[in-house]
Parts: structure tokens; sequence; C-alpha cells
């Protein structure tokens, strides 16, 4: 700690109307090459996007079919190549994540990454459609596919309660929406309405495009503007989003399902987002209060009560709520809500140890300091950054940790307010 | 200290045999921020029949091993996930079959970690007030497995592949059978898997070889250990058919969960005859069932499979067996469309292009996987166990032929050694 890391220093220059970040490093066998394309989260438009992106990666002009485009990938190397959709706070993300092996391991495939940037380019700028319309035969399959997909989320209990309390918090919000959609708009969307879809955010929405890698970044710009040849319009301004939001009243949901663990989920507005002052003292407050395993909720719901194997809680740094998530018996509910809310009345007291605060600085450096091993993660924290409209230089986010005090963390505390309590159970106790 | 450099993916493996009998293994990245260390002894959840020191033959509770893995953290005086939390460490600690590893990573104070991470596995230190209030916490965790739908059709198909060989139980045990385990029990298993010759040192990351080795030789040197006890596990003979063809549970799903697994005849293969089989059959898995197959595409247009489909083959000197399967609307029509694709390739063969394409792709994927030092540190160790090194993959890639291939296609796929294991919802019954 106290030492400087290396900062994650892309740089950064506009190519055929997108921003392009490109970092050359030694560390990875790979490269890696992550497209984003930003857009506001909407009912409009959430099952469309998520759609399209299933859509997108069946075929392209020159791979009409989807077997030949996955012998394709295979060909380069066994390319990880997908086309998916997540959301930040109230923006969905669509992300075409492509990585291949670097060429200087590989006896014999000199033009590797300038095929995986074509590939990434077919994708953008040459999809395979007919008569203004992607081909009906994969817009049908993909459609049952993420219906599946969203039926799905039942399978993994903890995720969705999740999302069971946060479409109940949020309502009237976008944030409720699932980021794969809703399966009731499926019947209504068509090859046409996808592909309109496609040109406009490809022509007027936001594009990042990132490369990690042992890479010459002149060559690298040429082959994007030689092989992904976009024509854009202005880009468009998305709407600016708040994490504000006075709560009322707590409220309480309970669901039943066939499950023999109850989920405990508290959903609570911190007030507080990526590109506000307090973030720093925020991500602090996360992880004295549930962010490790010396922070209180694990110290005192699994260690001292016994209740739980997990309680911890998370943040959702866009949108600025955090879940407290917890795995308990049905019957210990009471309990267990109590040891939580007592916690969290600690934090706003400012009863905080000394060890609590220097463990929580020492473990959310590590965290940081981490993401410098992964191209990935080094991506996702600096478009948090363009996201956001704040970029975080990585040793001032880490020098804020060293500095930040209690009272600071008492501030955060204040802000934090539970909105709802929501508890998945078994069909057969009482409620 | 030894060295061996693995030319061809420009890696270099530092390693000694401690006089304790403990083995070391530095792995250097350079550039890396982290360093991984993990502290393994080849002791898992299906080691629960075996011969003390004092060679008494005892059965265990199903469980143990995972439980005790549980109970290492607590100390007298202090705990050590705490300890780790000071030093800017994250820790944790996994069971699995015939292993239990612990681990840390961090990118700062290697040397404070790394001395708390041999000493408190190490020193074990287990009361009848602390054996019983983790039994709570891991019921807990048995309940959150019991509603994983994708954990309880995989340990289904176990049961339905094995008869005898103790895969086919929890590796967490059952809340009744955890409700057996005492202090004396824990005592017992450690004194005879956690001695230093029964385990491997491994440290993956940013640090310099030379000043690690001392510091675990100091660690090491500083310590009394009895002499190796000579560790007598007692298995079950395996019959080679499977216990059953079918099982079905019912669980909250969206839609059912089918796997299917073929259970391999012989085993008894060790070091690089049992690597070159792993990968050969992964290789044939992939020809067959990967997502550019012509099975791929035939199941997933007819909407038999959806995106999580997916096949592994595992791989060890008693057992192995292969599984693929994920979500469909219809098992049984799955099982028989899978049946047909295995005879149709039985009859044409291997084609040269699709082993090609499949060995390019293996390559490419284990270079990827050489990015992380998660993956280093998680593959190495069980490569180590099985008398192999994992930076040998690609060489070893390289020597199997398409007629290799084609020999393990018609070894393996038999399907009479076929299980087949579903979970639906009690809506979706039939």
């Amino acid at each position: 700690m106290g030492t400087q890391v290396h900062e994650i220093a892309f740089t950064s220059s506009h190519i055929n109307g997108m921003n392009v970040h490109i970092l050359q490093t030694e560390k990875f066998k790979t490269t890696t090459i992550v497209t984003m394309i930003e857009q506001e989260l909407s009912v409009e438009t959430v099952t469309k996007t998520a759609l399209l992106a299933m859509v997108m990666k069946r075929a392209t002009a020159r791979f009409k079919e989807t077997k030949r485009l996955r012998e394709y990938l295979d060909f380069l190397y066994g390319a990880i190549f997908d086309v998916d959709v997540t959301k930040k706070g109230e923006r969905q993300i669509l992300q075409i994540y492509m990585e291949v092996p670097n060429e200087k391991y590989l006896a014999q495939a000199s033009t590797l990454l300038e095929e995986a940037i074509q590939f990434v380019g077919d994708m953008l700028t040459r999809p395979c459609v007919e008569n203004g319309a992607f081909l009906p035969k994969y817009v049908t399959q993909e459609k049952e596919t993420l219906r599946k997909r969203i039926e799905s989320l039942i399978d993994d209990k903890m995720k969705y309660a999740n999302q069971r309390v946060t479409e109940e918090m949020c309502k009237d919000e976008p944030f409720a929406l699932l980021v794969q959609g809703r399966a009731e708009d499926l019947p209504g969307i068509t090859g046409e309405d996808l592909y309109r879809h496609f040109q406009e955010i490809t022509t007027s929405n936001p594009i990042n495009l990132f490369v990690v890698g042992d890479v010459d970044e002149q060559q690298v710009k040429k082959a994007i503007e030689t092989h992904i040849p976009l024509q854009r319009n202005a880009v468009k301004e998305l709407k600016a989003t708040s994490p504000v939001k006075n709560v009322e009243q707590e409220r309480t949901v309970v669901d039943r399902l066939d499950v023999s663990q109850a989920k405990l989920n508290i959903g609570c507005r911190t007030n507080i987002a990526y590109k506000d002052d307090d973030y720093p003292a925020l991500l602090v407050y996360n992880g004295i209060l549930g962010g490790f395993p010396h922070s209180k909720l694990f110290v005192n719901v699994r260690e001292k009560a016994s209740l739980a194997y997990y309680a911890v809680s998370r943040l959702e740094s866009h949108k600025g709520i955090m879940m407290i998530m917890s795995g308990i018996e049905a019957k210990k509910y009471d309990q267990a809500v109590e040891i939580i809310k007592a916690q969290m009345d600690l934090m706003r007291q400012g009863k905080i140890t000394e060890e609590e605060l220097s463990q929580t600085r020492a473990t959310l450096t590590n965290q940081f300091r981490e993401l410098l091993d992964s191209a990935r993660m080094m991506i996702e924290y600096t478009y948090n950054g363009v996201v956001s409209g704040r970029q975080r230089p990585l040793n001032e986010l880490l020098q804020a940790f060293e500095t930040v005090t209690i009272d600071e963390i008492k501030r955060v505390a204040d802000k934090v307010q539970i909105d709802m309590i929501y508890l998945l159970r078994d069909k057969k106790g009482e409620a | 200290m030894q060295t061996t450099v693995f030319e061809q993916v420009k890696e270099t493996v530092y390693h000694e045999t401690l006089a304790n009998g403990l083995k070391v293994f530095l792995v250097p990245k350079q550039g890396f921020s982290k360093t991984y260390a993990v502290f393994t002894t080849r002791y898992g959840s299906i080691d629960s029949h075996f011969r003390t020191r004092s060679g008494e033959e005892i059965n265990v509770p199903d469980g143990i091993a995972h439980f005790l893995e549980h109970k290492m953290f607590e100390k007298k005086d202090r705990d050590v996930m705490h300890e780790f939390s000071k030093n800017g460490a994250s820790c944790n600690a996994f069971t699995s079959f015939n292993r239990t590893a612990y681990l840390f990573s961090c990118t700062d104070k290697l040397d404070q970690n790394l001395n708390l991470l041999l000493d408190y596995v190490q020193e074990p230190y287990f009361t009848d007030a602390s054996v019983e209030k983790e039994k709570g916490i891991i019921g807990q965790e048995i309940t959150m497995y019991d509603d994983n739908p994708d954990w309880k059709v995989y340990m289904n198909l176990l049961k339905a592949m094995y008869q005898k060989y103790p895969i086919n139980i929890e590796i967490a045990g059952t809340i009744e059978t955890i409700s057996h385990i005492t202090k004396e029990y824990l005592y017992q298993c450690y004194e005879t898997f956690y001695h230093p010759a029964n385990m491997l040192l491994l440290v993956v990351g940013s640090f310099d070889p030379e000043a690690v080795m001392k510091l675990i030789q100091k660690n090491q040197g500083g310590k009394d250990f009895p002499p190796a006890p000579q560790i007598t596990r007692i298995f079950p003979e395996e019959p080679p058919a499977p216990a059953q063809h079918r099982v079905e549970a019912n669980l909250a799903v969206g839609l059912p969960k089918c796997m299917i697994g073929i259970k391999e005849k012989e085993n008894g293969l060790t070091a690089e005859a049992l690597l070159k089989r792993d990968l050969t059959t992964k290789l044939l898995l992939d020809i067959v069932f990967g997502s550019s197959s012509s099975a791929y595409e035939k199941l997933y247009d007819s909407g038999l499979i959806t995106e999580n489909f997916d096949f592994d083959y595992s791989c060890e000197q008693d057992y192995a067996y292969s599984i693929f399967g994920g979500d469909t609307p219809d098992p049984d029509q799955l099982v028989e469309t899978i049946k047909t694709i295995i005879e149709e390739w039985k009859q044409k063969g291997i084609d040269q292009d699709d082993f090609e394409r499949a060995k390019r792709k293996k390559i490419g994927n284990f270079m990827r996987g050489l990015n992380s030092v998660e993956f280093i540190a998680n593959q190495f160790t069980q490569f180590k166990f099985n008398g192999n090194d994992l930076f040998s993959v690609v060489p070893v890639l390289e020597s199997i032929t398409r007629e290799d291939v084609e020999k393990r296609m018609r070894e393996h796929f038999q399907l009479d050694q076929m299980a087949v294991s579903i979970v639906r919802s009690a809506a979706q019954q039939e």
C-alpha cells in the first residue's frame, strides 16, 4: 500500500465515429477486443436489443450459416466470441466480445489480429440481412432461445430473488427491467424491426471500442479504419440518470416457491453514484458492512449467529443501489433482519473499529489492484468512467481509500436507506 | 531448487521437495500485479474409509473433508480470515472429490500471507463448541446446494453412474451425516491426510522465486512433524456398469435439465497416458458436440437444446466419465437424438478437417488460460497429483492424431455405459 500502481492508461482516439481505446501490454498471451454500444434502458427497446444481440451472433454477410461462422472462429485458434447485453444503471449495453491468441505464441498465424478486427467489422457493418430484415430463420429461433433464457432465471434462486426485489423496489423506474427483456414483447418483434434497430444504434448511439494486448497501436488503428467502416450520424445524447430517491416508507414483499432455503434480500438506496465525490467513501462503507469475510454482516449473521452460509452486501454503482443478500432458514427471518439492521445502525453511529477500517482499506486496495491482471476488467473499469462521465484514475481511488475518515463514512451511512425487504421462501411455513 | 523451462509457452517452473516431504512449485509471471498461492492436500470427499496412523480401519461421516476445511479457519486466539484481510489478501478454500485446497491472492505483503497460509493449515484447533456452531453454517450451505438444479442434476448423474465408488456421495455430506461429526473425527482425518508429504504448495504470480523458496524453507524448517504416515485409503471395487440408467428429481426450474453421462469401463491410467486419454476424449467431445458441429446445429435448430448445452470429460486414475447436456424442453427426445448422433459418428468416423479445427481451438483456449493466474493455480496442482505438467498440454495435444481420436471414440462411446439424469418442476412432470 501507499505505492503507486501502474495506471490503466488506454490511448484514445476517434475512428469512423467510434471512440477507440487501445492498451498495449505484454502481460497477456491473447488480444481482447470489446465493442460497447450504449443505450437508454427502456421498455420500448430492452427486448429488441437483447434479441438483436442473439441474432447478430448467428450469421454475417460473409458467413450466412451459423455452422460456417463457428468453424471460422475455431479456425482462428478458438477465438472467444460473444454478443451480449449488460445493465449499467439505467443503460443497456450491447457488447461484442472477441479474444484471439497473440500471433507471437503461434507458429503460423501472422494475420490473426487483423482477421479478428475484420470479424468485429462484419458484426457491426456487414450483417446477414435480406430485404431489409435479419433472416426469419434466425429471428424465430433466437426468440425461442431468449424466451427460454428469461424463463430460466428461476433456476438460480439467488439471481431470481435479486431480480424480483429489483422489480418490486423500482417498479416505475427503467431499472426494474431484466436486461434480457420481457417474454411478452417477443411475438411482436420482426426481422425488419430488428434491422431498423440495428441501424439506429450503430449509426447514432455512443460506441466505444477497446483493444488490449501486445499490439502495435498504429496497425490496430489502421485495421479498424479499414475493416469497420461505420457510417455515423451525430452521436445521440442519452438522458441523464440520477441515483437520488427518497424512500418514504420501507416496504416488504414475500414470494413463495418450491425451495428449501429462503433468500433474504434487502434493497437499499445509497443516493450516491459512480461519478459522485462520495463514491470512494461508499465503497469503503459497503466493504465494512458486507463486502468481505471480515465485514459486519459476515461476522454477525454467519460467524456469531450461525444463521447463514453467506451474508453480503453488493453495490450497483450507476443506479446507486446496495443489495444485502443472505440465504437463511425462513423461520429465522426476524432474527436475521434484526441483526442486519443493527449492523446498519452501527454504521450510522460510526461504530467502526480501527481494525475494520484498516482491513477494508487493505482488501479494497487489493481488489482494485487485481484489475490490472485482467484485460476484461481493465476495460470494464475504464468503461465505467465513460458511462458515468467521470474517469477515476486508479491511483486517485486507492489514495481515497487511505484518506477516507469515519465521519465521511457516517455521512454516507446517513444517505443509505432501506427501500425494500424481500423474502423468497418455501410454500410450507406460515406467513 | 530445480528449474524446468517450458519453451513453447514461455513459462518457467521452480520446484523442490522439502525435507518434510512437502512439494513446492513456483511459477513467476512477469508484469502481473497479483500472486496466488494454493496449499493443497490430497484428501477429498471420497477419502472416507481409511486406516488411521495407528493402523485402525475407520469409516468417517460423509462430508467430513469439507467440514474440516471450514474448521481450519478458526483458531484459539485469532480469526484467519481477519488476518488475511489485514494484509489485504483475499482468502478462500474448497473441497473436491479428491483434494482440499487453501488459497489466497494478494497484491502486497506476500511474505506475511505465505507464512499465514502455511501456519494456519498446519495448526489444527477444534473444539466441541465450534464444531457444533459450524453445523448451522454448513447446514445452510447444504440447503443452498439442495436448491441448485445444476448441482442436483450433476450429482444425481454421478449417483446413477457409480454403484459403489464414493464420488456418488455429496461433497458437503447431508445435514444428517454432518450431525455425527465430532472434533475427534476431525483430528483423526487431519493427522492422516495433512502431513506435508501428502501436500503440495504452489505459488503463481509476481515474485522473486529464490526469496520465496527461502521463506517457505524457513517456515517449514521451523516446525516438527512426525514421520510421514503410510496412507491407506480403502475403496470399494466399482463394477463397470452404471448403477441406474435413468434418475429424475423435481425442483423449481424454467425448463427441464437433462444430463447424459458415459462411464468409462477401464481405468488405472497414470501420468502421460492419463493426460493423453483426457485430451483425446476432450477433442472427441468437441468434434462431436462442439458449437461448430453438425450435431450442435441439428439439436439447436430443432429447439432440443439451448445455448447452455455443454459437455466435459473428467478423468482420474480410478474413475472417468464424460457428461453432456443442458436445458431442454424434451429430455427423452434429447437422449434419443444424442444416441443416434453417437451411432452415426461411429459409422462415419472422424473427419480430418474437424479434427484439425478442434485441435487448433484447444491450443488457443489453453493459451488464453495462461493469461490468468487463477487458471494456472487451479489446474496446476491437479495435473501434478496425476503425475503431469500443466505446461505440457500443448506438446501432448500436438502428438494426438486423428486415429487416436477415432480409436477413443470406439472405446468410449458405448451406449450401455450411459446414464441419464433429469431435473424438472413438479408441474413439468409427465
